[in-house]
């Protein structure tokens, strides 16, 4: 057995400097080339036909993101509807890969931009205390608590700092490994898993009751 | 306790190279309280997942989207195009239907369209197995190796032939989807181009060659002992041409 100290420490210096760390379980496609991209002969009613093959099926995915980094419906489609025409606009920059990650990391930053614009929803939403009250009052059956305990989380993770959301819903939800969270955040990959790291332990004291977070 | 928790939560994220999982395993096995905080891990995650909806677009959305997208690209378009006056742009409109009437008329059209059908087919797998993760299913540069590989998958046996020697060497091959029917995907390299040479049983006439292009990628169709081929790849249509000589030789 190894101690536990020193196993941190290997994994630390051998697998995080070097490649140990990342998507080991999942798929990562090496970048493959465009040729096409570069052509600037190309003309716009096929540029706008190759873009709507590779970039619009991700729309959905690009939705989720935009809604649950802005809180809000209507502002999640206004985002990803920027979001299409800056990718449109920079679609000579593609150069390959997995489309899907190329336009998170714009429905990304377009979100991030449109939070600083609206000056809100980076304050965090009032924690709703009715979620968190009635558990025990309510029927004591198993469903029903479990129900209520999932209802406490999503409202914990609706009220994540932005930051911390963000990673826990890639993540979580879109399922991606750390290396193509880093990319899409523009984050090193260190940051990521300590975010992930911190999201969860906040998730945790919050949907155990214990802290009530608030933004930053 | 210094167990370390994000290794844990790395090993759970599935991040970790084959040694480390090994050696996060066997210490699993022994510590409870790592294989708690473990156990814990899971259930928030599986939590998580349950908890938090993943929101659907609304309807409108890829509707409004997909239109902004086609004024943004109708903006792109050369002045010179949209402020042509509008009676050179209908007459020239009217001269190419009626060419393209009278072109329609004189050729059996249901081939035609159905050759441009699998042209369009063709051409899109190709990029789409230059843009996914999945280009090949056998990757080998051994002729000997690719073929038998289709055994059993398909019901025809491809012609593998490697032209290393010639600049084209065989990198592998994979099944693929197209025309209602699986189909071998035999890929070639031509410096650091890919080709992707599809090949399936014949079931019209033999045609001689025929050249498609789209968006910068060519393909080049024939058929080949009672086989229809296809090859595709960005590379010009004289070097498909010579790879098309080399196959048939």
């Amino acid at each position: 057995m190894i101690k536990c100290d020193a196993l941190a420490q290997n994994w630390k210096d051998d697998c995080f400097a070097t490649n140990g760390v990342g998507s080991y379980d999942r798929r990562d496609a090496p970048p493959t080339r465009l040729p096409l991209m570069s052509n600037s002969e190309v003309s716009p009613e096929s540029r706008l036909q190759l873009f709507e093959e590779l970039i619009i099926p991700h729309l959905g995915a690009a939705h989720n993101l935009a809604r649950w980094l802005t809180r809000n419906e209507q502002d999640a489609c206004d985002v990803v509807q920027e979001a299409y025409m800056r990718a449109f606009r920079f679609f000579d920059g593609y150069k390959g890969g997995d489309g899907k990650y190329w336009l998170l990391e714009i429905v990304r930053n377009t979100s991030f931009t449109w939070l600083r614009r609206e000056r809100r929803n980076l304050q965090a939403v009032p924690f709703d205390e009715r979620s968190h009250g009635s558990v025990s009052e309510a029927n004591q059956e198993d469903e029903l608590v479990a129900a209520a305990d999932l209802s406490v989380l999503r409202n914990c993770i609706e009220t994540l700092p932005v930051a911390f959301r963000e990673v826990v819903i890639l993540r979580e939800l879109e399922e991606m490994s750390y290396r193509q969270i880093a990319e899409v955040s523009n984050l090193p990959i260190g940051t990521v898993m300590s975010r992930l790291s911190r999201a969860r332990k906040r998730l945790e004291e919050c949907a155990s009751g214990r802290i009530v977070e608030s933004d930053k | 306790m210094n167990c370390s928790s994000d290794l844990i939560e790395a090993y759970m994220d599935g991040e970790l190279d084959p040694a480390s999982k090994a050696t996060v395993e066997e210490h699993l096995s022994t510590c409870q309280a790592c294989l708690e905080a473990h156990a814990r891990f899971r259930k928030q995650s599986a939590s998580i997942r349950a908890a938090a909806p993943y929101y659907t677009a609304p309807a409108h959305l890829q509707q409004s989207v997909r239109e902004a997208l086609r004024r943004a690209a109708v903006n792109e378009r050369p002045t010179a195009v949209r402020n042509m006056p509008w009676r050179w742009v209908a007459i020239a409109a009217t001269v190419l239907l009626a060419i393209s009437v009278s072109w329609n008329f004189r050729r059996p059209q249901g081939q035609t369209a159905e050759r441009d059908l699998i042209a369009q087919n063709v051409l899109s797998d190709h990029i789409r197995s230059m843009i996914g993760t999945h280009l090949l299913d056998v990757p080998s540069t051994d002729q000997h190796t690719v073929k038998p590989w289709f055994n059993g998958k398909l019901d025809f046996s491809p012609d593998v032939k490697d032209f290393a020697a010639q600049g084209f060497p065989l990198i592998g091959g994979r099944l693929d989807y197209l025309t209602d029917r699986t189909v071998a995907a035999l890929v070639y390299r031509r410096r650091q181009h890919v080709i992707n040479l599809f090949t399936w049983p014949s079931d019209s006439t033999p045609v001689n060659d025929r050249h498609f292009s789209r968006n910068g990628y060519n393909a080049v169709h024939w058929t080949y002992r009672s086989m229809t081929c296809w090859a595709v790849s960005d590379i010009g249509m004289n070097e498909l041409e010579q790879f098309k000589d080399l196959y048939e030789k």
